[in-house]
């Protein structure tokens, strides 16, 4: 059953501008969607929309089949977990992870039960009359989600919740979000700028750049398929090799030396993609591309080579540059020319005028 | 900065003890004053303690502050107290009110009843005087305690400065109460105010020695004795038509009236300062 319909949403503001033209999105119950793009991208607002905290100016919100446009945030049956945690930092734990419900009237028992049982899941039982300064950050997190937690809502809205870990941390409570999203199987929508984020929690994503739903798919089917040149650029760090070339009845041309044999019945400009992960180390004979190395580097268990195709330039005169992951280590001369295979099976092809896939 | 030039320490003891003087004369020549004897102010100031310490004061206290008030200094005492602390928190609630409306809530014209409301900051009462003594005496509160207060609760400082507290409130914070599903009123109650707590204490000490202090208003609407209160009642005092003015009794007065400020800062010296100064949100 679908539980969070979005049809047709938009956003204006008074003043003119438009933050949202237009999205479609059905989610399916127990569904984890992730969305994500760069910031500025309207992906807060977009989440902000479905909690009620901003108006929807065009469109239709139905949350299990009601539409819930013009209804307050606390009648919507979501909870919302936000980037800067805001607990209330003059009530206990318990107090903070009860206030919702004690709002709705539910009787003090009753509270008790809930919290205590939401607390013993996230390994708060000890944290519970403490004020939230008395918290480190990790956990102040976790009683962010237990207060959301406690209410049993339909849907969960998740604000860039952890953003403000450090890094260690964050993969962690990574980790713990999916398993919980799991096992308490509730309709989760979730704003992040960090792809590995993204790809790591989501069920599907939803990629956004300038309001627009650029792609919604699977993890894999992004990073696969991706529609366009932003999503292809977005999915996967380091980001993807996208340059310039042409094709042509021979192949596909990257410049006047390196003819690639391609066949396919468009002609003209167009722009070529490959994941650095995905160039195949090679030598000067059996070699299709070659790299001069700027800079690499080495994270132990894979490399990184930055460097600039050989023998081509962009438009403007500069040189195009070309980044390759490898495993494990290596150690190439800054300045040194080196080979790879590009197979056709990892190939992404654009149209250079619509930068959509072809 | 460590430095270790004895001079110098030398030279800032000497201002410091100065300043502790010049500070503390006058409180010392009150309380030496408050021991002597009517007469013994006829020629020079005393400067130790007379014998007639606990006569005075309990003759001033519960009996008669002098001899043309003839009434005992408690109830004087008391009539500040109501006076202070009834402008304390009617200001602070006023306030709190008003700023809670102008901070949270969306209606037409905000800007511009903010903007009003500041601009009454250059109406202080001496300058609205003769207007508001009439709407006083028109709603027949002259002599009453109500018309003590009445007129000095609306405060434009304190709103400006509960605005500038509930503008640094966290705007997610307020979006979680709304999704937990605090209204207004609970929001007020549940969350503003006691986040507001150092901000209050602050407001109280300052809107306490401003009430207590209140000296031109009580002076032009008390015509009744057991209306007046303790800091005008000295100037009464001090004006006896003939005869020699009870230094003594006007003494114990005096360091009467510096008790309850002095006490209110003290108790919440801690609150105070951090009320001014701390942003722990």
């Amino acid at each position: 059953m679908t539980d969070l319909v979005l049809k047709n949403i938009g956003k204006t503001y008074p003043n003119g501008y438009q933050a949202i033209p237009s999205i479609d999105l059905s989610i399916e119950e127990g569904e984890f969607i992730v969305l994500v793009g760069p910031s500025g991208c309207g992906k807060s607002t977009l989440l902000r929309m479905v909690a009620g905290l901003e108006t929807i100016t065009q469109g239709d919100l139905l949350i299990k089949g009601n539409r819930v446009n013009e209804k307050e945030p606390a009648d919507r049956d979501i909870a919302m977990v936000f980037q800067n945690y805001a607990l209330y930092p003059h009530m206990t734990v318990r107090a903070n992870m009860a206030y919702g419900l004690k709002n709705r009237g539910v009787p003090k028992e009753e509270r008790d039960t809930k919290v205590d049982s939401v607390a013993t899941m996230l390994g708060l039982e000890e944290l519970l009359d403490r004020k939230p300064n008395q918290l480190s950050g990790g956990q102040r997190q976790r009683v962010a989600m237990g207060r959301a937690m406690v209410r049993d809502p339909k849907v969960f809205l998740f604000d860039e919740p952890l953003s403000n870990l450090d890094a260690k941390l964050r993969v962690q409570m990574r980790v713990e979000i999916r398993q919980l999203q799991r096992k308490l199987a509730t309709t989760t929508l979730y704003v992040t700028h960090d792809q590995v984020e993204a790809m790591t929690l989501a069920d599907r994503l939803v990629v956004l750049n300038k309001g627009k739903a650029e792609q919604i798919g699977t993890p894999m089917e992004l990073y696969n398929k991706p529609t366009s040149t932003f999503v292809a650029a977005f999915i996967g760090s380091p980001a993807m090799n996208l340059l310039d070339a042409e094709v042509t009845g021979k192949g596909i041309k990257l410049n006047e030396s390196i003819v690639l044999p391609f066949s396919h019945d468009y002609r003209g400009k167009v722009i070529w993609g490959i994941r650095p992960e995905h160039l195949v180390a090679s030598d000067e004979q059996n070699g299709d591309i070659a790299l001069q190395v700027q800079a690499v580097e080495s994270l132990g268990a894979e490399t990184l080579i930055h460097g600039v195709l050989v023998g081509s330039q962009q438009t403007d005169g500069s040189a195009v540059p070309l980044v390759v992951r490898l495993s494990g280590p290596h150690l190439p001369d800054i300045g040194s020319h080196l080979w790879f295979t590009v197979p056709r099976e990892d190939w992404h092809l654009f149209d250079a005028n619509t930068q959509q896939r072809l | 900065m460590i430095e270790n030039r004895p001079w110098l320490k030398l030279f800032s003891h000497f201002i410091l003890i100065a300043g502790v003087l010049i500070v503390a004369l006058p409180v010392w020549v009150a309380l030496v004053g408050s021991t002597q004897s009517a007469g013994s102010f006829a020629d020079s100031v005393p400067l130790w303690f007379g014998d007639q310490g606990v006569q005075n004061w309990s003759h001033v206290l519960f009996h008669a502050a002098g001899s043309t008030l003839q009434i005992p200094v408690w109830h004087l005492l008391l009539n500040s107290m109501i006076m202070a602390l009834g402008i304390t928190f009617g200001k602070i609630a006023i306030s709190m009110i008003s700023a809670y409306a102008i901070v949270f809530f969306r209606f037409p014209f905000r800007s511009l009843i903010f903007w009003v409301i500041f601009i009454t900051l250059m109406l202080p009462v001496e300058v609205r005087i003769v207007p508001t003594y009439q709407v006083i005496a028109n709603l027949n509160m002259l002599n009453s305690y109500s018309g003590l207060i009445l007129p000095m609760i609306a405060s434009a400082t304190a709103t400006f400065l509960f605005r500038q507290c509930f503008m640094s409130m966290p705007g997610e914070l307020v979006e979680a109460a709304r999704i937990d599903g605090a209204g207004p009123i609970r929001f007020f109650f549940d969350i503003l105010l006691p986040m507001s707590r150092t901000n209050i204490a602050a407001m109280f000490v300052i809107m306490f020695i401003y009430g207590w202090n209140q000296y031109l208003w009580p002076l032009i609407i008390t015509t009744d004795d057991t209306y007046y209160t303790l800091v005008m009642s000295i100037k009464n005092m001090l004006s006896v038509p003939d005869g020699d003015i009870e230094w003594n009794n006007v003494m114990v007065t005096t360091l009467l009236a510096m008790i309850p400020p002095v006490a209110v800062v003290v108790g919440m010296q801690k609150l105070f300062v951090k009320g001014l100064v701390d942003a722990e949100k």
